[in-house]
């Protein structure tokens, strides 16, 4: 459930969804080049009752999502069948700044494999800017190119007639 | 930053190679010259390539000999994962509409493919076959193309390098600081390693996306997108092993690989959690 120190809004914002906004962002940054992805879509969600709504308003400025903490309740299907999970976060400058989990599984090996996370060989990510940890190269994911780009640009051309 | 840059477009993605001095024109077209006859043989996007004669009717194909360190992972690969990373979702991939001509539409259902020992006999880089089979050595074979690039410039004297392929590093020479591309945000880092005489091979699934859970890194068992984990960073000797690592952590716990190879990991799930190995050498930022 909802930890009592998280303010904000109730949304329901399934893991499965989150995946989806996610690469449905992706695929926008792949194609256009744009470089700071949203990576949540509170407004996107469903059922969001507010207990306090006191998420600071956005920024004026580029920040697409409003700063603050958000909870959810998330589910999806893992091999060994659904999985339920708390998750709150924390946004601003449309990054996740701060993640709380909190597993609700029902599934055995998922109470095991959820487990694991409390256990402390995993831990929540706060991503920092590349500018600022001085690094030499950034690995992440194969940039596409060529005939993916353009096809997913056609199907977006499509799309939008 | 390295005095020089080498830059160009190989496999469908970009590459960079650095270097304290200037490649040769030589050295240059050796470089460029390995990276297409790897893709002669091994891509699923040309119609002349040696996979693609797999696909069309079933029979007997004599890879370039290297071929058969790139398959024998796979084997070992197949074998620990019971069957999830495999050559053989290739088909799966074509079905999702990730095909030659990218119709970027996907079929109904799933395609689940037969297992890799059952539908492939192999004797050293020969691969025979009674089906058409559909071939996508996606899963380990741009780590390992690094390695032979890395091997081509080793054999021209070029001793001090940075091999680049979007993602697949290769390090010779001084340790890199490597930062880890934030799945949810290229302009920020989860992380950061320090890389030496290794390689390091991350993979995603925010980057070839085509459709609402529609990305490239399925799952052999079962023909579909993995959800769970969305990002994998894999860091061994070489480049052939840390590429197929870091697919494999999509699918496989890192505890039951460990018996079986010598790496360092990081990998994130789609809540926002990362875990990491607990040799490794950089940090996670929590």
């Amino acid at each position: 459930m909802i930890t009592r120190h998280q303010k904000t809004a109730v949304t329901a914002l399934a893991g499965l969804s989150l995946l989806g906004v996610v690469t449905g962002c992706s695929t926008e940054a792949a194609t256009t080049d744009s470089a700071s992805t949203p990576v949540a879509t509170p407004t996107s969600t469903t059922e969001a009752t507010t207990d306090a709504a006191e998420s600071t308003p956005a920024a004026a400025g580029s920040s697409v999502y409003a700063d603050g903490e958000y909870s959810a309740e998330g589910e999806y299907t893992s091999p060994g069948g659904e999985e339920h999970v708390s998750v709150s976060l924390t946004l601003a400058d449309d990054v996740i700044t701060a993640v709380t989990v909190t597993p609700e599984s029902t599934n055995p090996n998922g109470k095991k494999y959820q487990g694991e996370f409390a256990d402390g060989i995993a831990a929540v990510v706060v991503g920092k800017s590349i500018d600022d940890i001085s690094v030499s190269k950034v690995a992440g994911s194969s940039l596409t190119s060529g005939g993916f780009n353009d096809a997913v640009d056609q199907i977006k051309a499509d799309a939008a007639v | 930053m390295p005095p020089s840059s080498l830059r160009f477009e190989g496999i469908g993605t970009a590459w960079q190679i650095d270097t304290p001095d200037e490649l040769s024109e030589v050295v240059v077209g050796r470089v460029r010259g390995r990276v297409e006859a790897f893709d002669r043989a091994y891509s699923r996007f040309r119609p002349d390539s040696l996979v693609a004669r797999l696909a069309e009717a079933p029979g007997t194909v004599d890879f370039p000999d290297d071929a058969a360190e790139l398959f024998d992972l796979y084997d070992l690969l197949d074998e620990v994962s019971e069957g999830a990373v495999t050559p053989l979702v290739g088909r799966s991939l074509e079905h999702l509409g990730y095909d030659s001509g990218y119709s970027l539409t996907a079929g109904p259902g799933r395609v689940v493919p037969a297992r890799w020992p059952d539908a492939v006999s192999r004797v050293g880089a020969s691969v025979t076959t009674t089906a058409p089979t559909v071939i996508d050595v996606g899963a380990a074979g741009k780590g390992y193309l690094i390695d032979l690039v890395a091997e081509v410039l080793v054999e021209s004297d070029v001793e001090s390098f940075v091999i680049d392929a979007s993602g697949d590093l290769v390090n010779r020479g001084e340790p890199l600081r490597v930062g880890l591309e934030h799945p949810f945000d290229p302009s920020k880092a989860i992380g950061v390693v320090t890389l030496g005489n290794e390689s390091l091979c991350a993979s995603g699934s925010n980057r070839r996306v085509w459709g609402e859970g529609l990305h490239h890194i399925l799952d052999g068992r079962t023909g579909a997108p993995t959800s769970d984990i969305i990002a994998t960073w894999a860091i061994a000797k070489n480049g052939l092993l840390a590429d197929g690592l870091a697919t494999a952590l999509f699918f496989v716990p890192p505890a039951r690989l460990a018996p079986h190879f010598d790496f360092d990991w990081v990998r994130m799930h789609s809540n926002g959690i990362a875990e990491r190995s607990r040799a490794l050498r950089g940090e996670v930022f929590s």
